[in-house]
C-alpha cells in the first residue's frame, strides 16, 4: 500500500496534511500522536469513511480514493475497521453483530429479512470463539463489557475476511486487562493472518511493546516514522510538543505499572505472560 | 452598594415576570370571555336553554335501549359488522401511512447521510403539508369522485398519519446512536443496510410506541368520518340519528360499541406502550 | 510474539452452533411473518373494502371536472326552443350575472347566431339547426325534429369518443373547455375562461367594469358612485357582502371553526390542570378521589369526540358554542390524563425547598410546582390547539357549523366547484397557519427556557 500526498482539509482547519507512507509487507504499524493531530482522520479516509481533500492511497496500482459505489464499499469489506467506542449495533445480539461483516455482498432481501446462512452464522461463531466469547453469542451486545464489545468488534472485522485492519484507539475506553487482550488479538491477527494492522493509540508503551512500526504525527503531518526501538524521549518530546512538560505515564493507560523505563524495550513485569507466550 | 443594585435589578426582573404572567392570564380571561361571548350569539341555541336540553337526548336514547331490554344485545350484535369496518378503516390506515411514514423519516432525518441534501428539505415540506392537510377535506373530495365507500376516508387518514407519524419517526431518528451507522458503513454496507441494522434496531420501541397511540386516534377519525359518508359505525350512527325518535336504542347501541372499542384500544395501546418503554429500561 | 494466549481456546462446540443457528432462523422467520401478516391483513382489508368494485365505479372524470372548474369559470350561451324562446348569455348560467349585451365572441342577427369558441371552433344556431365547427373534422350537424335530435357527422368521419349522440341528447365536449349540448327543450354553448369570475365584485355591480389601477384611483377619488358612502366603502362593502362568493359569510364560517378551536382548547387545558392535580399519586393522597378523577378522564375520552359533537348538537344547536364545548369535554380528559402524568414525573427537590420556606399550599402550587410543568402544559396545549383546527372542521361537518359544514353543502350542491376549491383553500390555510403559529410558539417556549 503506498500513500502520497494525502490531505485532509475542513474549511480553514487542515486535519491531514500531505501524509505519504508505504507498507510493502504485512506489519503492526502504530500511529502515535497527541489528540487532534488527524491520526482518525487518516485511518477513516484509509477505509472512506471520510473522502479525501487531496492525495492517493494506492494499493496493486489501484487507486482507492476513486472507488465509487459497489467497489468502494467492497473496498471497505476489504479493510476492516474497529473503532474506540465499538461502533456495535446494541439492541442486536452478538452473534448478528458478528455477521454484519458480512453484510456486503449479502442481497437486500436476505438483509431486510434478517436471513443468514448455515455457514456463515458457523463462521461468526468460529471467529467469535477465536476472541473467546462464543459464550456470549446470544446476548444483546449492549449488555457486555467494553473490552466483550471491543472484540465482538474484532470478530466482526475477522467475519469480513480483510485485507487489512484499521484500529482506531482500540482501548482508549477499556480497563488495563480489556486493553491488553485486545492489543492481543489485534497482535494476533498480524501474526495468525499476516495481515496489515495500522492502529492509532494514545499509549507510547502500548506501540512499542506491539507494534513492528511506529508513525508519529504532529498537526496533520507525520514527524516519525521509523522502529519502535528509535522511540527516544526527545523524539517522543517532539511528538507530542517540546514545550509540553511530558510525562510518559500521562501518555499511558495503566496497563503496565507506572515507574517503568520508558526508553528500556525490555517487557515489563505486567507484561511476562505475553513474553512466556511469545 | 452594588448589592443594593442587584437587588432593585432582581425585584424589578421579578416585577416585569410578574407583569407578564398577569398579562397573559388577563389576554387568556379575556379571549374566553368575550370568546364565548361571540360564540354564544353565533350559536343557534344558547348556552342557558342548552344546559337544561343537554340530558333530554342522552335520557331519551338511555330510556329506549332500557325499554329494549334484552333485544338491545342483539341490536349491538347487527352493528358489529360496522364497527369491524370502522377499525379496519383504522388498521389499513394506520399501517399504510405508517409504512409511508417510515420511508419518509428516514428520507427526512438529517443525520443519516441522504443524498442529496435537498431531498431532505423537500421529504419534510412534504411531511409538513401532509400533516395539515384536513383529513375531512380529502375524504370528501375522494367520496365525491370514488363514491360512498371506506377506501377515501382509509386514504385520507393515512394521508395524514404518514406525515404526523413521520415527523415524529424523522425526531426519534435524529435522536439515534450514529456510531453502530458507521460502524456498518466501514463493513462496506450500502444504505438500506445501514438503516436496517444501524438505526431500525434502535428506533423501532419508539416507532411502534408512537404507532399504537396514533392507531387509537386513527380509530376516532374514523369513526368521525364515517359520518360524512365514508362507511362503517359512523354511517350507521348518521342513518340512526337521521330517522329521530324511535330509533334510540340504535343509536344507543352504536354509542355502547364505539365507547367499548375505544376503551379496550386505549387500554391496549397504553399497556402496550408501557411495556415497551419498561422493557427497554430493563435490558 | 508470534502465537498468543487465544490459540490455546478450545473449538467452538457444535450444539452451541445449532441453537444459535436456530435462533437466528427463527428471528429472520419472526420478522418474516410479522411482514406476511400485515400484507394479509392489508389484502383482507382490501377485498372487504371491494376496492375493484370501487375503482370501477369510480367517476374519476369527476376530478378532471373538479379541477377545471376550481380555476376556470365558463359562459353558457343558452337557446330555449319551448315557451318563450330566446338567447341568454350568463356566466355560469346564472340569471344574475346575465349579459345585456352579448359579448364580443357571440354576435347575434335575425335569424343567426354565431358563438366563437376561439381556435377555429364555431357554433352556429339558427332556428332548430345547429353547426358546429371543428378543426380537421368539419362541420357537425344538429337539428331538433319531432322524432328526437338528428346528427349529422361529416362524411367518412368515425364519432369521436367526445361525442354522445342519441335521439334523446346531443353532447359534444371536444376540449376541456368547449361545450355544445342540444336536447329538445334547448341549445346550450359553453365556453370556459380562466380565472374566477367575479370574485370581488358581483357580475351587476357597478364596480366589475374598472381594471385595479381604475379601481385604486377610484377608490380615492371625491366623485363618489353611491352618494351615501365614499368609494372605498362602497367597495369594501360591495366585495363583502358578494352574493357569488359570500365573503361575508365564509369569514365568519372561518371564524367560527377557529372559536370553536381555540374555546375548547383553553377550557379543556383550564379545567384539565386542577384536575390533574386531583388525579397525580405525588399530589392527592386519597386514593379514591384519585381513582375517581383518573375514571373521569377515561369517560371524557372514552365517549370520543364525535359522540360529544352529536349530544351538544342535539342540545345547543349549530354553532361554534357547540364545537367548542365538544372539544373541551374531550380534550379535558385528554389534557388531564396528560397533565397528572406530567405531574407524577415532577422533582421532588424543587418541590421540598419550596415547602421547606413555610410557603402555604397555594404559594407551594405556584412556586413549587407550576414552573416545573408549565412548558409541558403550554406545549401540549398549543399541539392540541393545532389537531383542534382541524378536528374542528369535521365536528362542523357533522353539524356544528363553521367552515366544515360550509364545504359539505358547497360540496353536495356539486355545482360551484371555484366556491369548494377557495373554501378548501382557505380552510388549508387556516390550519397551516395555526401549525406555524403554534410551532414558532412552542420553539420559543423550549429556547426561552433553556436559555435561563
Amino acid at each position: 500500500m503506498k500513500i502520497a500526498e494525502l490531505t485532509k482539509t475542513f474549511g480553514k482547519i487542515t486535519a491531514v496534511d500531505t501524509v505519504s507512507f508505504s507498507i510493502d509487507q504485512p506489519q503492526m504499524v502504530g500511529v502515535i500522536g497527541p489528540s487532534g493531530a488527524g491520526k482518525s482522520t487518516m485511518l477513516r479516509m484509509i477505509n472512506r469513511l471520510t473522502d479525501a481533500t487531496q492525495g492517493s492511497i494506492r494499493i496493486n496500482d489501484r487507486e482507492i480514493l476513486a472507488l465509487t459505489g459497489r467497489e468502494k464499499r467492497r473496498w471497505q469489506r476489504d479493510c476492516a475497521m474497529i473503532f474506540q467506542q465499538f461502533n456495535l449495533v446494541p439492541r442486536l445480539n452478538v452473534v448478528t453483530n458478528v455477521l454484519m461483516g458480512r453484510l456486503n455482498g449479502h442481497s437486500t432481501i436476505k438483509s431486510l429479512f434478517c436471513v443468514f446462512g448455515r455457514h456463515m452464522v458457523e463462521e461468526a461463531l468460529a471467529a467469535l470463539d477465536r476472541l473467546g466469547i462464543a459464550d456470549q453469542a446470544l446476548q444483546r451486545a449492549e449488555t457486555l463489557s467494553g473490552g466483550q464489545q471491543q472484540r465482538v468488534a474484532i470478530a466482526r472485522a475477522l467475519m469480513q475476511t480483510p485485507k487489512m485492519v484499521l484500529a482506531d484507539e482500540p482501548i482508549a475506553s477499556l480497563d488495563p486487562l480489556s486493553a491488553e487482550k485486545v492489543m492481543n488479538s489485534l497482535r494476533e491477527i498480524r501474526d495468525r493472518d499476516n495481515l496489515t494492522v495500522i492502529c492509532n493509540l494514545h499509549t507510547l508503551d502500548t506501540a512499542r511493546t506491539y507494534c513492528d512500526r511506529v508513525i508519529g504525527m504532529l498537526e496533520g503531518r507525520i514527524v516519525f516514522d521509523d522502529l519502535p526501538e528509535k522511540l527516544t524521549p526527545s523524539v517522543v518530546r517532539d511528538i507530542y510538543g517540546a514545550n509540553e512538560e511530558l510525562n510518559e505515564s500521562v501518555t499511558s493507560t495503566a496497563i503496565f505499572k507506572p515507574g517503568v523505563e520508558p526508553d528500556s524495550g525490555q517487557p515489563t513485569p505486567a507484561l511476562t505472560p505475553l513474553a512466556a507466550n511469545g | 452598594m452594588s448589592l443594593h443594585i442587584i437587588q432593585t435589578e432582581i425585584m424589578a426582573m421579578e416585577k416585569r415576570r410578574r407583569l407578564y404572567s398577569m398579562a397573559c392570564i388577563v389576554l387568556i380571561a379575556a379571549v374566553l370571555i368575550s370568546g364565548y361571548g361571540l360564540a354564544n350569539d353565533l350559536n343557534s341555541g344558547g348556552f342557558l336553554t342548552g344546559m337544561q336540553q343537554f340530558f333530554d337526548y342522552p335520557s331519551e336514547i338511555v330510556k329506549e335501549a332500557w325499554a329494549a331490554g334484552f333485544s338491545f344485545f342483539l341490536v349491538m350484535g347487527r352493528f358489529v359488522p360496522a364497527l369491524v369496518e370502522t377499525l379496519n378503516i383504522a388498521g389499513a390506515a394506520s399501517i399504510v401511512g405508517g409504512a409511508l411514514a417510515v420511508v419518509l423519516a428516514f428520507l427526512g432525518s438529517a443525520n443519516l447521510g441522504v443524498n442529496p441534501p435537498v431531498v431532505i428539505t423537500i421529504v419534510r415540506r412534504i411531511m409538513d403539508i401532509m400533516r395539515a392537510f384536513p383529513e375531512l377535506i380529502l375524504a370528501l373530495f375522494l367520496i365525491f369522485i370514488l363514491g360512498s365507500s371506506p377506501v377515501p376516508a382509509m386514504i385520507a387518514v393515512a394521508f395524514h398519519t404518514a406525515g404526523a407519524l413521520g415527523k415524529l419517526f424523522s425526531e426519534v431518528n435524529e435522536n439515534a446512536d450514529a456510531d453502530p451507522v458507521e460502524g456498518l458503513a466501514s463493513c462496506g454496507a450500502t444504505w438500506l443496510q445501514r438503516m436496517r441494522y444501524g438505526v431500525l434496531p434502535q428506533v423501532l420501541p419508539n416507532y411502534l410506541s408512537y404507532f399504537m397511540l396514533r392507531f387509537e386516534i386513527n380509530v376516532r377519525a374514523s369513526a368521525i368520518l364515517g359520518f360524512v359518508g365514508a362507511g362503517g359505525i359512523g354511517m350507521e350512527l348518521r342513518r340512526t340519528i337521521g330517522w329521530g325518535k324511535g330509533a334510540g336504542d340504535e343509536t344507543a347501541a352504536l354509542f355502547m360499541l364505539l365507547i367499548l372499542s375505544i376503551f379496550v384500544i386505549d387500554q391496549l395501546s397504553s399497556f402496550i406502550r408501557r411495556r415497551l418503554v419498561t422493557g427497554r429500561d430493563s435490558e | 510474539m508470534t502465537s498468543s494466549t487465544l490459540a490455546i481456546q478450545p473449538p467452538a462446540p457444535v450444539t452451541g452452533s445449532l441453537t444459535v443457528f436456530s435462533r437466528i432462523r427463527r428471528n429472520s422467520l419472526l420478522v418474516m411473518a410479522g411482514t406476511g401478516l400485515t400484507i394479509l391483513y392489508l389484502l383482507y382489508t382490501f377485498i372487504s373494502f371491494d376496492v375493484w368494485d370501487l375503482l370501477s365505479r369510480s367517476k374519476p372524470q369527476r376530478a378532471v371536472l373538479l379541477a377545471t372548474d376550481a380555476v376556470a369559470h365558463k359562459v353558457h350561451v343558452t337557446k330555449t326552443i319551448r315557451g318563450a324562446g330566446g338567447l341568454s348569455i350568463a356566466v355560469e348560467g346564472e340569471r344574475t350575472a346575465t349579459y345585456e349585451t352579448p359579448p364580443g365572441w357571440v354576435t347575434v342577427s335575425d335569424d343567426l347566431t354565431r358563438v366563437d369558441l376561439a381556435e377555429g371552433y364555431r357554433v352556429d344556431i339558427s332556428g332548430t339547426h345547429v353547426i358546429f365547427q371543428i378543426p380537421d373534422l368539419g362541420p357537425i350537424h344538429v337539428r331538433i325534429t319531432d322524432t328526437g335530435i338528428e346528427t349529422i357527422l361529416p362524411e367518412g368521419v368515425d364519432p369521436p369518443d367526445w361525442l354522445r349522440a342519441t335521439p334523446a341528447k346531443f353532447d359534444a365536449r371536444p376540449t376541456i373547455g368547449r361545450r355544445v349540448q342540444v336536447s329538445k327543450a334547448r341549445i346550450e354553448v359553453h365556453r370556459y375562461f380562466m380565472g374566477w369570475e367575479n370574485f370581488f365584485f358581483p357580475f351587476r355591480s357597478e364596480l366589475a367594469v374598472y381594471s385595479p389601477g381604475q379601481l385604486f384611483s377610484l377608490a380615492f377619488s371625491d366623485q363618489r358612485l353611491d352618494p351615501d358612502m365614499p368609494n372605498w366603502r362602497l367597495m369594501a362593502t360591495t366585495f363583502w357582502n358578494n352574493p357569488g362568493w359570500q365573503h361575508k359569510q365564509v369569514f365568519i364560517a372561518l371564524l367560527e371553526t377557529f372559536l370553536m378551536a381555540v374555546l375548547g382548547t383553553i377550557t379543556a387545558a383550564l379545567v384539565g390542570l386542577p384536575l390533574a392535580i386531583l388525579a397525580a399519586a405525588n399530589f392527592t393522597p386519597a386514593q379514591a378521589l384519585r381513582f375517581a378523577v383518573r375514571r373521569l378522564f377515561d369517560f371524557l375520552r372514552g365517549i370520543d369526540m364525535l359522540i360529544w359533537s352529536l349530544i351538544f348538537i342535539r342540545a345547543f344547536g349549530l354553532g361554534p358554542l357547540t364545537g367548542a364545548l365538544a372539544i373541551a369535554f374531550t380534550d379535558t380528559g385528554s389534557l388531564g390524563k396528560l397533565f397528572s402524568e406530567a405531574l407524577e414525573g415532577v422533582n421532588k427537590k424543587q418541590m421540598e425547598g419550596v415547602n421547606a420556606t413555610g410557603a402555604n399550599r397555594l404559594q407551594f402550587y405556584r412556586f413549587g410546582v407550576i414552573p416545573q410543568i408549565i412548558p409541558v402544559f403550554v406545549s401540549q396545549t398549543l399541539y392540541y390547539l393545532e389537531a383542534n383546527v382541524r378536528s374542528a372542521t369535521i365536528i362542523g361537518a357533522l353539524g356544528a357549523g363553521g367552515i366544515g359544514l360550509m364545504l359539505v353543502e358547497a360540496m353536495n350542491t356539486q355545482r360551484h366547484w371555484e366556491n369548494v376549491f377557495y373554501l378548501i383553500l382557505l380552510t388549508i390555510s387556516l390550519v397551516m397557519v395555526m401549525d406555524t403559529v403554534s410551532a414558532k410558539l412552542r420553539n420559543r417556549l423550549i429556547h426561552g427556557r433553556s436559555g435561563i
